[in-house]
C-alpha cells in the first residue's frame, strides 16, 4: 500500500505547493506530514490585474514517508488570461513534484516546536498555454528548492522562508527565474486555545515577495521583463480535526514591474482546503 | 481426560493475574494545534487494546487507558508519539507485572511483551522482599529516554500484589 501511494505521488509530477496542509496560506512554512500521513490539499487561487484576472485551482497530495520527510505532488489548472508575471508564490500552470524534509526538529516543552524545512523539487510545464508575455514561450521543465524556518506554538507562529525556482532554456526561451521569500506571523486568541475536538482558529499576517528575472526569447532577454513585488495581507486558518479550510487576500506594498508587460497586478487570493488521513500503524512490540 | 484438563484450566483461569499496562500517561511536547492532537488520537487508537485516549493541547497530556487482556508495549506508545514528530516527558504508568531480582535489584517483567524494568524507589524504600515472584501491581514513572530509545528503569511510587 505504501509503495503505492509513493508511486502515486511521483508519477502525477506536480510541486512545491504553498498553500498545503495547516499552516499559511501563501507564506512558506515548516509543517511536514507525520510518517504514514496522506495529505490531500486542494484550493483556488486568484490574481486580479489591469489586463484581467487569472484564476487557477491545484490539488496536491502528501505522503509522510518518516515523521521527517514528505513527498507531495502539485497538480493545477489554470483559466482567465491576466498577461501576468510569473509567480511562485500563487500557483500557475505548472505541474510539480518534490520532497521536504525538517532536518532540524526541537521539541523540547508543551506545546512548542522550533523546525526548519527544507524542500527540492522539480517544476514542469502542464498541458495548458500560458498567457502574455510569457504565452509563446517555448517551454522546459525546471527545479525549484527551498527553506523555511520558524516557530509553532499554541499561542503564536512565526516563519521565514525563501525559495528558488529555474527554468531550463528551450530553443533559446526561458521562463524567468524566481526568488521569492515570505514572513508570516499568526496568533491564536487565548479564548480559541481549547479542546481539540473543537474548531480550532488562528489568523495569520503573510507578507510575501517575490523578483523575476528576464525572460529570454530566442536566445534575446526581453527588456523590462524583470519584476520586483511585495504583497501584505492576512488570512485564517479552520480546523478541525483532520479537515482544515484556511483563506486569505494580499495587496501590494511594492511594486517593480512593467505596466507595458504585465499590466498592474492589483489583489491576490487563495481559498484552500486540506483534509488529513494519518496512520494508526504502530508496529507490534 | 482432555476436557478434564481444559476444565482444570478453565477452573484456575480467574485466578491468573495477566502482566498488562493499565494506564499510561504521557506529556507530549510539541502539539500545537488539532490535528497534532488527533494524529496522536488515532496513532494510540490504533494500538490493540488501548481503550480510551484523552488528549490535552494545553497541557501536553495524553491519558491512555487500557482494557484488560491487552499486550501492548511501551515500545507502542513510544512510536505512536514519534511518527507524529513529536517526543514526550516522563511517562506515568499503571502495570501489572511479574516482580523478579533480588530485594536489592528488583526486576518487573512485563510478560507478553518485553518490557522488563528495573525498578528503584521515587521516595522511601519500601520492602518488597515479600512480594518477590508474585504478579504486582506498580504505579511508577518511566524516565524520558533518548529519541528512539526506551528506559529499561521504572521509578516506583506503589508497589502492591495484583489481585
Amino acid at each position: 500500500m505504501r509503495f503505492f501511494m509513493i508511486l502515486a505521488c511521483a508519477l502525477s509530477l506536480p510541486g512545491i505547493a504553498m498553500a498545503a496542509d495547516h499552516g499559511p496560506v501563501f507564506s512558506y512554512a515548516t509543517p511536514v506530514n507525520s510518517q504514514g500521513e496522506l495529505s490531500f490539499d486542494t484550493g483556488i487561487f486568484g490574481r486580479s490585474g489591469s489586463r484581467g484576472s487569472q484564476l487557477s485551482t491545484g490539488s496536491s497530495f502528501g505522503y509522510g514517508l518518516t515523521p521527517h520527510v514528505t513527498i507531495s505532488a502539485f497538480l493545477p489548472a489554470s483559466f482567465g488570461s491576466g498577461s501576468l508575471a510569473e509567480s511562485r508564490i500563487i500557483s500557475g500552470s505548472e505541474w510539480s513534484a518534490g520532497a521536504s524534509w525538517r532536518f532540524l526538529h526541537s521539541v523540547t516543552s508543551v506545546g512548542k516546536r522550533i523546525e526548519s524545512t527544507a524542500s527540492l523539487g522539480v517544476v514542469v510545464p502542464g498541458p495548458q498555454p500560458d498567457s502574455g508575455v510569457l504565452a509563446g514561450l517555448h517551454r522546459a521543465p525546471g527545479a525549484a528548492g527551498s527553506l523555511a524556518a520558524g516557530l509553532a506554538s499554541r499561542r503564536q507562529y512565526l516563519w521565514a522562508g525563501g525559495g528558488y525556482t529555474r527554468f531550463a532554456e528551450a530553443s533559446g526561451d526561458r521562463r524567468p527565474d524566481t526568488i521569492s521569500w515570505s514572513g508570516v506571523y499568526g496568533y491564536r486568541p487565548a479564548k480559541l486555545r481549547r479542546g481539540y475536538e473543537q474548531w480550532d482558529y488562528r489568523g495569520f499576517a503573510e507578507l510575501t515577495g517575490e523578483r523575476t528575472g528576464r525572460v529570454l526569447k530566442s536566445g534575446v532577454t526581453l527588456p523590462g521583463s524583470s519584476t520586483t513585488t511585495v504583497w501584505l495581507g492576512p488570512s485564517v486558518l479552520a480546523i478541525f480535526k483532520n479537515i482544515a479550510i484556511s483563506g486569505g487576500l494580499q495587496a501590494p506594498v511594492f511594486r517593480d514591474s512593467s505596466d507595458t508587460i504585465y499590466g498592474r497586478e492589483h489583489l491576490r487570493f487563495a481559498i484552500n482546503f486540506s483534509y488529513l488521513k494519518y496512520s494508526s500503524h504502530t508496529s507490534a512490540h | 481426560m482432555k476436557k478434564l484438563i481444559a476444565a482444570a484450566f478453565f477452573a484456575l483461569l480467574p485466578l491468573t493475574v495477566r502482566a498488562e499496562y493499565e494506564q499510561v500517561n504521557l506529556t507530549v511536547f510539541g502539539m500545537d494545534c488539532a490535528p497534532c492532537a488527533h494524529a496522536i488520537h488515532v496513532s494510540m487508537k490504533g494500538i490493540e487494546g488501548v481503550n480510551t485516549v484523552d488528549v490535552d493541547l494545553n497541557s501536553g497530556l495524553v491519558v491512555i487507558k487500557l482494557a484488560p487482556g491487552n499486550s501492548a508495549s511501551m515500545r507502542q506508545f513510544n512510536q505512536a508519539v514519534e511518527k507524529n514528530g513529536f517526543t514526550h516527558k516522563d511517562a506515568e504508568i499503571v502495570v501489572k507485572g511479574k516482580l523478579t531480582g533480588t530485594t536489592n535489584a528488583p526486576v518487573l517483567e512485563v510478560s507478553g511483551t518485553s518490557d522488563r524494568y528495573t525498578l528503584s524507589p521515587s521516595a522511601n524504600s519500601q520492602d518488597i522482599a515479600s512480594l518477590l515472584g508474585k504478579t504486582v501491581t506498580v504505579g511508577g514513572v518511566v524516565p524520558q529516554a533518548p529519541k528512539g530509545k526506551l528506559s529499561d528503569t521504572l521509578r516506583y511510587k506503589t508497589i502492591t500484589e495484583a489481585r
